[in-house]
């Protein structure tokens, strides 16, 4: 029991996080690759060749960091990912955190994450770092509601807030067809969570990689790591929310929610790679007044199509 | 051995550069953007070598051995036309531009597999203000409170905000001149509410800006106007990738590199644009509408095409008989807002372009040596000047990533009238 | 057994997060002062960052938290929503359409631009 129920899912969610890491970052090299930005490593190994130089590289420090937080705030991050694996099923019986309320707990990772990011950029008491980290949080406020209703959305024909419910509730329709609005607006909340791409309002260009401009040697390799493994988590998240998780024809449940898991993470990093970062001021009136009031069209839609199906 | 092998590892990898720029280093950070042996970096803490690219003037040392000291250890510094400080006499120097991305990666690798020791601090290690007051730390107060506390007072001086009037603490610094997002060598000092600029005062004004050779080939003899527009077309692309790069857009920054130095093919300038407009660069990533706007006077401060995006139509082109007989019209906005100045530069380009086929056609060259228009503006008895000082107009009021974006909408550097050095050599390099 | 999990997880994983950046600490000198100076392009600050931060979205943060409460009664509603039929869809909608009207009037005050 303790093998099937405990050893085995910790089994699946460590290789998933360490692998799902490297293929996030392989990815990203060759989605690069494919816009034609000069990379002089080969793809497979450039990850490895950068982890490995920024383990040897000294860690800086600023003149009166918060020096626990700012060391807490990767480690937390990371976890957050890690804690968000384990909520997926991966067929019916292998999981390894199988609470009533699961997509509750996963909605409060989120909200943590918003905390752990900005604790990132205000530990280094530094000015620029200050102003992405308080960037973040007016997106991280924004994209929680909207993370919210979508999930309810998914919530509400499967009857409960167990992620296995809500994987056996897509049975006869998988939610990313059921429910046309909830997997877009859902990716635009991944792409918030791990500040990817349009919404990287943390570690900005502008402010010289923001809550990581002060960072340098292993602790910015924990950093690029957990934001790697929370895009690993969140997709394997949306997977099992919008993609029917495990359902699929010939092949065992676990490889399936793999390989929807890695399809969802290629649109992610694609998505990021292809549009330019969004104004913060313009980022959260598009939240409100745009993404937001489409999460109730969502949640509307969704109930109306419950209560016909059931 | 284990270690060994994670330095043989490490050294694999592409040479993180941070570039410091001094003067006439026009073209090297577009040059490494598409180098595949060097990442160019925005904050010297993700960098192993930091790369001093033109002679760094007197007044601007100081600041240079600041960013120096920044880096994380092992690093080290290499120098491009430009002598290394006395403390740093093992550090390598460069004079071409091919051998540049070489020299990096040979530095880079070195430093990582211990064949050269890290480069030694310059800055003695001192607080920047000594600790005052009472106490174990003697700064006086428990925490972060009262005396100068790791050698650093507290902003604790509440004043009015611009927008709602709420009084918060003020953040004042220095910011440049070797900060990326800022013309090379422009060092201002800022005062930040939040995240919104309250002031901006210009202390160092950025370095002279140098044309392609071309342009002063002009104001002597007649040229080929294709060469010239090419050259303007390839000068505003070069902008364009500084914003896109701010932007946080690295494919299509490097995509807008790529035509720049091909633009004797068939340039997709209609498809950059369209790409631009999809990705919605001047809906969601640029500025508020009306953020950046120049006013009547500092329009006419700044003129050429910044001033064309804001409705003078007013281009030194329209006085060369030559240009006249290719149908020359100034291309205007009305707006003269941030974004606005980026389609400017977008049409501008193209409209160069599209003349420089045509010309190619007729061999035209250029008939007015009097007046040329320079991408910096119209170069007749005066060289356009430096114009650094209506930032202070300009910027107070924006939010952070506003203003770092206008800042790169606008070309304010004095125009270098003697070619220097960073224009010979790529125009070497080109032919 | 699923909280025993969770748990591991989150020990093992923070752990491993803590050990990766511990590990090959000793190897460096602590930084020197202007070392640890923000970077800021060369030039220095006034002063340390830390401040009484001027915060520009702060009515959107309190609009926030009238849509968080709402969202505590909209939870055990999504498990019952099957069951309760259309009368919980009247319900929700209503809620719903009320606050819509809020977000609304809070675009026309302009809680979302910067303050």
């Amino acid at each position: 029991m303790i093998v099937s129920e405990l050893i085995l899912p910790l089994f699946m969610i460590f290789l998933t996080l360490g692998l799902g890491i490297y293929a996030a970052a392989v990815l990203d090299r060759l989605l690069a690759a494919r816009q034609r930005i000069p990379v002089a490593d080969s793809a497979w190994r450039s990850p490895l060749s950068n982890a490995a130089w920024l383990l040897l590289q000294q860690t800086n420090t600023t003149e009166a960091p918060d020096t626990p937080a700012w060391q807490l705030a990767p480690a937390l991050y990371l976890s957050l990912a890690a804690m968000g694996l384990s909520l997926v099923p991966w067929s019916p019986t292998l999981i390894a955190t199988d609470l009533a309320t699961g997509l509750v707990l996963w909605g409060s990772f989120e909200a943590l994450a918003t905390v752990v990011i900005f604790l990132q950029g205000w530990a280094a008491n530094a000015h620029l770092a200050l102003i992405g980290a308080y960037r973040y949080v007016a997106l991280g406020l924004s994209y929680l509601l909207i993370s919210m209703f979508v999930l309810i959305g998914v919530a509400l024909p499967a009857e409960s807030l167990r992620f296995i419910d809500v994987v056996e509730a897509q049975a006869p329709l998988w939610h990313v067809i059921g429910q046309p609005l909830g997997l877009p607006l859902f990716l635009v909340v991944g792409l918030g969570l791990t500040f990817w791409g349009p919404l990287n309002l943390a570690d900005s260009s502008d402010l010289s990689g923001g809550t990581s401009s002060e960072i340098s040697g292993p602790l910015r390799l924990v950093w690029q790591m957990a934001r790697m493994a929370m895009l690993v988590a969140f997709s394997a998240v949306a997977a099992t929310a919008f993609l029917g998780g495990w359902l699929g024809p010939w092949l065992p449940g676990p490889v399936w929610v793999l390989l929807k898991t890695l399809g969802v993470l290629a649109l992610l990093l694609w998505l990021g790679r292809s549009m330019p970062r969004v104004a913060p001021e313009r980022c959260v009136t598009l939240m409100w007044v745009v993404l937001l009031p489409l999460a109730f069209v969502d949640l509307i839609w969704a109930g109306t199509l419950a209560l016909l199906m059931a | 051995m284990a270690v060994s092998w994670l330095r043989k590892l490490a050294a694999r990898g592409p040479a993180r550069v941070f570039l410091a720029q001094g003067e006439h280093s026009e073209g090297v950070r577009e040059y490494l953007a598409l180098s595949p042996a060097v990442q160019l970096v925005d904050s010297p803490r993700h960098a192993s070598v930091l790369l001093v690219a033109g002679e760094v003037p007197i007044g601007w040392r100081d600041d240079l051995r600041r960013v120096h000291d920044q880096l994380p250890a092992p690093f080290a510094s290499v120098w491009y036309q430009s002598d290394p400080f006395d403390e740093l006499i093992s550090a390598p120097r460069v004079d071409t531009l091919e051998a540049l991305p070489e020299t990096l990666l040979a530095t880079h690798r070195d430093l990582v597999l211990q064949r050269r020791g890290s480069s030694p601090r310059l800055l003695p290690d001192v607080p920047p203000n000594p600790w005052q007051g009472l106490g174990d730390d003697g700064h006086g107060g428990e925490g972060m409170m009262g005396g100068n506390p790791y050698g650093r007072p507290m902003a604790m001086n509440m004043q009015d905000d611009r927008r709602d009037g709420l009084t918060l603490d003020t953040l004042t610094f220095r910011l440049g001149p070797f900060h990326p997002g800022l013309p090379p060598g422009m060092q201002a000092e800022t005062s930040l509410q939040g995240d919104l600029i309250q002031t901006w005062e210009t202390q160092k004004r950025p370095f002279p800006e140098s044309v392609d050779l071309p342009f002063h080939a002009a104001r002597e003899r007649p040229v080929s106007i294709a060469e010239l527009e090419r050259a303007r077309a390839r000068h505003h692309l070069h902008r364009l990738h500084l914003g896109l790069h701010l932007a946080g857009w690295p494919g299509l920054a490097n995509q807008v590199l790529r035509l720049a130095s091909d633009l004797a093919g068939q340039p997709n300038i209609a498809g950059l644009r369209r790409q631009l407009i999809r990705g919605g660069f001047f809906r969601l990533a640029q500025p508020m509408p009306g953020h950046g706007r120049l006013d009547d006077e500092t329009v006419h401060q700044v003129g050429g095409w910044m001033a064309r995006a804001a409705g003078v139509g007013e281009d030194a082109r329209s006085q060369d008989a030559s240009y006249r007989r290719l149908g020359f019209t100034p291309i205007c906005q009305a707006e003269g807002d941030t974004a606005s100045r980026w389609r400017q530069l977008l049409d501008e380009t193209q409209q160069s372009i599209d003349l420089a086929h045509q010309a190619e056609r007729l061999d035209l060259a250029t008939a007015n040596t009097e007046l040329i228009e320079t991408p910096r503006g119209p170069w007749g008895e005066d060289a356009p000047d430096d114009a650094s000082q209506i930032l202070e107009e300009v910027l107070p009021g924006l939010e952070w990533g506003e203003a770092m974006a206008t800042l790169a909408s606008l070309e304010l550097a004095a125009l270098e009238t003697v070619p220097g050095e960073g224009a010979l050599a790529n125009q070497e390099r080109r032919a | 057994m699923s909280l025993l999990a969770l748990i591991l997880v989150l020990i093992l994983s923070l752990g491993a997060g803590l050990l990766l950046q511990a590990l090959p600490r000793r190897e460096h000198a602590l930084p020197t002062y202007p070392q640890r100076a923000p970077f800021l392009g060369g030039g220095e600050p006034d002063t340390h960052a830390w401040s009484r931060y001027h915060v520009r979205y702060y009515p959107m943060a309190l609009l926030l938290i009238a849509f968080e409460m709402e969202m505590m009664f909209m939870y055990p509603w999504a498990v019952v929503f099957v069951e309760k039929g259309a009368m919980a869809v009247m319900e929700m909608g209503m809620f719903l359409a009320i606050l819509s009207v809020g977000i609304v009037y809070a675009w026309r005050e302009g809680v979302f631009r910067w303050q």
